[in-house]
């Protein structure tokens, strides 16, 4: 029980920190195993791999595209809320998101079919993490400034406020076929069973004071929002009874939620490679295409309606033989009726952060030596397109990768070197331009001792002279065994 | 194989430490600075607004209080509100229409119903120009402790002038409108 307690604490811990969006490196980074999970149709020529438990796969990462860690805390003597007032409330836009996606493989498995040599299966389960969410730049104002002094008369736009997020256990069964000595295709099917998950992501409304028709300021509200939420009322309430058992309660209900005892979804990944000549590959990938069916654990809260209120009034004769002297009280107790605040446990379909990879690859210099030529399974032992890359030790390529997020597609391309050096070693460099950074550069590694992988992979390297001052920042790093023969 | 796995942990190290050894590091960062952090919103709003029609001050008569009323006002003196008061101006602005001179009384009272301030206003008969009256409340003004402990706001209404005369104006009135502009300390 001590073991499994780490376990879940580990796991959820490593939720929760350990950060990774877009994996540039990681991809058609053929010699890693994991790169399957990002195109489920990558050229394979292992006979079999498996991830070391809960090691075959981290990564760290985090991202603003706004303000940095540096620009607020760094000991510049200004003063904070100068800082805060410059560089956060007048520079970052409603676009502008503090996001992180973690994955944490728990087991990782995969083998070549012994009767279809060509069909490579990969299993496992992983967790993930997935939580954006948009600076709320109007509402930020409203906070820090107010609706008086120079914001009279500016509209608060209330759909500012954007944010989603989950947790998940994944289970997935994935095949990887090689159609032709061109052409390989792979799709994985995906069980997600959730931990948790929010969104507020379809508010609309306003909030603005001006000049009054009647009196001397009038502040009017239309609002429409709304906050869904399942799987988290439960670790609410057992946090909030505080009965002595908080630990053992939270435990036991994260294992449920992590073993299908919660909401389930489904999802499928796709995804293909393709020789365009023996030197020049395409490749492909569509990632978590599925949802999840919210309708156990549900607690929702909605706010909506408009209203305009210009304080108390008393209008002669109307009220000339009204002697209520409640008047604020029922002011408040009218905008209340008007913008009622509810809660609901409808159910509701959540749709999962649909993410898609493509790229084009030059491989050059012909070195003689295979990398994968032992494989034993006639998968790529033929001569041709097939085995192409085992010929050339440089790759040199482009890749783009687009993420559905609330606010639309969150787009990056990428830049690649790679170099491998015989059997035991491959490198891959990458420049990457998105909306985090314009100078992310990375490099990964992949060693190959025998059976054993081992594989790092470290984006955005010029921020770590000052990681405070970084606007993204990921290390990824596993191990693996991997076999190409029948050991 | 054992040979072999402690080359890879050794490149395991060997990387990771060139990566986050050598290169890695930050310049000083003081996360006590959030304890500095500032927040003054200003915050308008409107207060109180009264409108009476000159037949309703002609059938009270000359010479006579025509509306007093107390109500209840706690905008200021919620908790929440009154510790965090620091300073702002309330805006007073008169249009009377009326034949008649008028005179508009506004008391602050505590929760007691005892008399906190006053603000008095005398108005020309009209057609007269907008009274406007903006006053100050806080280091440059009035006590703040005014606002925070006023619970209710009591009306009087007098007719100066007297019980018959209408105004050649349209729809003659007297209106009374109020708002005001207040910074609160959040943090």
């Amino acid at each position: 029980m001590r073991i499994a307690n780490k376990l879940t604490y580990l796991v959820l811990f490593c939720g929760s920190t350990l950060f990774a969006q877009n994996k540039e490196l990681l991809y058609d980074f053929y010699e890693i195993p994991q790169s399957l999970m990002v195109n489920p149709g990558v050229k394979t020529s292992q006979k079999w791999h498996a991830g070391i438990p809960v090691i075959s796969g981290l990564s760290v990462q985090g991202a603003s595209s706004g303000v940095t860690v540096n620009d607020l805390f760094a000991n510049d003597g200004i003063d904070f809320t100068t800082k805060v007032q410059e560089r956060l409330l007048d520079v970052m836009g409603n676009k502008d998101d503090f996001s992180t996606t973690s994955q944490i493989e728990g087991i990782t498995v995969g083998f070549r079919g012994k009767n279809r040599p060509d069909d490579y299966y990969s299993f496992g389960i992983y967790g993930e993490t997935d939580i954006i969410t948009y600076w709320p730049k109007d509402l930020a104002i409203l906070a820090f400034e107010g609706n008086g002094g120079d914001n009279l008369g500016r509209s608060f736009d209330l759909g500012d406020l954007n944010l989603r997020g989950e947790m998940i256990n994944v289970f997935h069964f994935g095949i990887n076929r090689k159609v032709s000595e061109a052409l390989t295709l792979g799709a994985r099917a995906k069980l997600y069973s959730s931990v948790f998950q929010f969104q507020s992501i379809n508010n609309s409304g306003s909030f603005v004071t001006r000049q009054g028709q009647n009196n001397v300021y009038e502040s009017t509200i239309n609002a429409d929002m709304q906050l869904q939420t399942s799987g988290v009322k439960g670790f609410y309430d057992i946090i909030e009874e505080d009965t002595g058992t908080t630990q053992k309660d939270v435990t036991s209900l994260f294992t449920e939620r992590v073993l299908f005892g919660g909401n389930l979804g489904f999802g499928l990944d796709f995804g293909f490679s393709y020789n365009l000549s023996p030197q020049t590959t395409v490749t492909g990938s569509i990632l978590d295409l599925g949802f999840i069916n919210n309708s156990k654990d549900v607690w929702n809260y909605t706010f909506s309606g408009s209203t305009t209120t210009d304080g108390i009034s008393i209008i002669l004769p109307e009220d000339i033989d009204n002697v209520n002297n409640d008047l604020w009280q029922e002011l408040i107790d009218e905008i209340d009726e008007a913008l009622p605040r509810d809660e609901n446990e409808s159910s509701y379909i959540s749709w999962r952060p649909v993410k898609v990879y493509g790229s084009i690859r030059y491989d050059f210099g012909q070195g003689g030596g295979s990398v994968l030529d032992n494989c034993g399974c006639a998968v790529n032992g033929g001569s041709g397109m097939a085995s192409n890359r085992d010929y050339y030790r440089n790759s040199l390529g482009g890749q783009l990768f687009m993420m559905k997020r609330p606010r639309g597609v969150q787009a990056a391309l990428t830049g690649f070197y790679q170099r491998r050096f015989g059997r035991v070693v491959s490198l891959k460099g990458t420049y990457t331009v998105d909306k985090y950074s314009f100078t992310n550069i990375g490099l990964g590694a992949n060693v190959q001792l025998g059976p054993v992988n081992f594989y790092v992979l470290a984006n955005n390297l010029l921020s770590y002279f000052n990681i405070a001052d970084s606007h993204y920042a990921s290390l990824q790093f596993g191990f693996n065994i991997i076999s190409w023969n029948g050991n | 194989m054992l040979s072999a796995m402690k080359r890879v942990f050794y490149s395991v190290f060997l990387f990771t430490g060139f990566l986050f050894l050598a290169q890695s590091c930050t310049e000083e960062q003081d996360f006590d600075q959030i304890d500095d952090l500032s927040i003054t919103p200003t915050l308008a709003s409107g207060l109180f607004y009264f409108e009476s029609d000159e037949a309703t001050i002609n059938s009270a008569g000359g010479l006579t209080t025509f509306y007093s009323q107390e109500v209840n006002f706690d905008a200021f003196n919620e908790q929440y509100v009154a510790e965090r008061l620091i300073e702002g101006v309330i805006t007073y602005e008169i249009d009377n229409t009326t034949s008649k001179e008028l005179r508009i009384f506004i008391d602050f009272l505590d929760e007691a119903g005892q008399p906190l301030d006053r603000e008095v206003f005398t108005i020309e008969a009209g057609p007269s120009d907008t009274v406007v009256r903006e006053v100050v409340y806080g280091p440059d003004g009035k006590p703040i402790d005014i606002l925070a402990n006023t619970s209710s706001l009591r009306v009087t209404a007098n007719n100066l002038g007297d019980g018959s005369s209408v105004s050649s104006a349209e729809d003659p009135k007297i209106i009374f409108r109020s708002g005001a502009q207040f910074v609160f300390r959040l943090k």
